[in-house]
């Protein structure tokens, strides 16, 4: 059972980027699909741990969770907020 | 172990799957341009999981280790125990360039938007007539 | 909801359906096997071999070893398109420059105080990672993403006229970007020079003696394992990597006052 635990987490952490997904894809304002984009990041982040990469949770944190959502407000900022 | 663990992976390569198809949509059928990026990069981190799920395996005593070394093997059979307990290192050798070089160039694409806006006052795709 | 929005949404769910018909039946290869792959198999045995040192990288880490040392030409490659990226963002924004003055004052003072607390830190994590790349998880890509977050840290709470005060400008973070890809050059082609001016055979990108080789870069230091051309490899990667995305960042954080230069006038429709 203690070898299914991990595999269990992450199916979990799956499911969670499943929904996370498709909020963020179906979301009007743009700011709070950045964070169901970036939470979808964290889900990937906690997969690939317990899948036992720990390089790619070291380069993936900061890139994804990290920078990406960042470049992103900046590019809301400076255009549109809200989708038609 | 090895037949409900199989069934738990397959499903998190199905969601992997289903994260494609949603994002690709999103992609496709959203007419702003900050969306289709937003959903660009989801697409492309599912992608990246592929591979990495692709690496993982099974061993017959338990979970797998990182393949990484604690220390310096010291004999030939600390090697051997090594190579059946470590995950597939290729994969994530792949996929750790490509994060990066993703992240530079979807910086580029950010800038494009940040001029597409300023040329044409909309990151709309419907709304703007070239 | 458009007809258009409804014939992609069935497509897109016909794709997935299709690709997991596929996974099912085992169309894109086993997932979770017992045995590792050949190729997989021999890198994890060659990663650290002491008994068989003409084949070895001799660094316990095996992903870095992969990017580095078996597969070190792709990863070079794979940096000159990072740089490539980069390039294009600057070319996108040619001519605009930091204007001294249209809003230096940055967050507020708690915003300030936190940060000059917290971006030391993640910038000695970012050097912990690259430093010791080939001994534990970690490595260029790490390190410099890591450093790059203490830096965007700083651009964003005290303005990005901060780093033209610390005479950090555009053009200097562009010239860090290029020494580190010039480091990466100059180390892969290293034992090759040397072999050329003393007599004998040397590869580019070598690392370990080789067959027909003697040649090789220093595997431990003192008392701990170095993996010769992976250290030096990883800190170049950790300038380039750090130079080039602080630069995009910075690029992306102009305001409408440099802007205005080289969108010239205002919007039309």
């Amino acid at each position: 059972m203690s070898e299914m635990l991990p595999v269990i987490m992450a199916f979990v952490a799956a499911l969670i980027s499943i929904v996370a997904t498709w909020l963020a894809v179906q979301e009007r304002d743009m700011l709070i699909a950045t964070l169901f984009s970036a939470l979808q990041s964290t889900c990937y982040a906690l997969i690939y741990y317990l899948l036992m990469a720990p390089d790619i949770v070291l380069v993936y944190l900061p890139v994804s969770v990290g920078i990406l959502p960042l470049i992103t407000i900046i590019l809301i900022k400076k255009t549109e907020r809200y989708e038609e | 172990m090895s037949s409900a663990t199989t069934f738990l992976l397959t499903t998190i390569m199905i969601s992997f799957i289903i994260n494609i198809a949603i994002s690709l949509y999103g992609v496709f059928a959203k007419p702003s341009l900050v969306k289709k990026f937003i959903a660009l990069t989801i697409f492309s981190d599912s992608v990246n999981s592929f591979a990495i799920l692709i690496g993982f395996r099974r061993t017959p005593l338990g979970y797998p280790s990182i393949a990484v070394m604690p220390s310096p093997p010291q004999s030939v059979e600390d090697l051997k125990r090594f190579v059946s307990e470590a995950v597939d290192p290729v994969p994530q050798a792949l996929v750790l360039t490509a994060v990066v070089i993703g992240l530079a160039v979807n910086m580029f694409l950010v800038g494009l938007i940040m001029l597409y806006y300023k040329y044409y006052g909309s990151t709309s795709t419907r709304r703007v007539k070239i | 909801m458009r007809l258009s929005d409804i014939a992609i949404g069935v497509s897109m769910a016909m794709l997935a359906l299709l690709l997991s018909y596929l996974i099912v039946y085992g169309g894109l290869g086993p997932i979770a096997t017992l045995n590792l792959r050949p190729l997989a198999v021999s890198f994890l045995n060659y990663t650290y071999n002491p008994w068989k040192i003409v084949y070895s990288a001799m660094s316990p880490e095996a992903v870095t070893a992969i990017v580095w040392d078996f597969r070190g030409l792709d990863t070079y490659f794979e940096t000159s398109v990072l740089f490539i990226a980069i390039v294009g963002l600057i070319a996108l924004f040619r001519g605009a420059n930091v204007v001294q003055g249209v809003s230096s004052k940055g967050l507020s003072i708690i915003v300030k105080t936190s940060t000059k607390l917290v971006a030391p830190l993640i910038l000695v994590a970012g050097a912990s990672l690259a430093f010791h790349g080939h001994l534990s998880p970690g490595g260029g890509f790490q390190g410099g993403s890591f450093m790059t977050v203490a830096m965007t840290l700083l651009a964003i709470a005290f303005s990005i006229e901060f780093f033209q005060q610390k005479k950090l400008t555009l053009n200097r973070l562009l010239a860090i970007r290029c020494i580190g890809l010039l480091a990466i050059v100059v180390v892969s082609v290293y034992l090759l020079v040397k072999a050329v001016l003393l007599g004998g055979y040397a590869y580019i990108f070598q690392n370990m003696p080789r067959i027909n080789s003697q040649y090789s870069m220093p595997s431990w230091f003192l008392d701990r394992p170095l993996a010769g051309i992976l250290f030096f490899f990883n800190l170049s990667e950790s300038i380039a990597v750090i130079g080039g995305l602080t630069l995009g960042v910075v690029l992306l954080l102009l305001r409408e006052e440099e802007l205005k230069a080289i969108i010239g006038g205002g919007e039309h429709e």
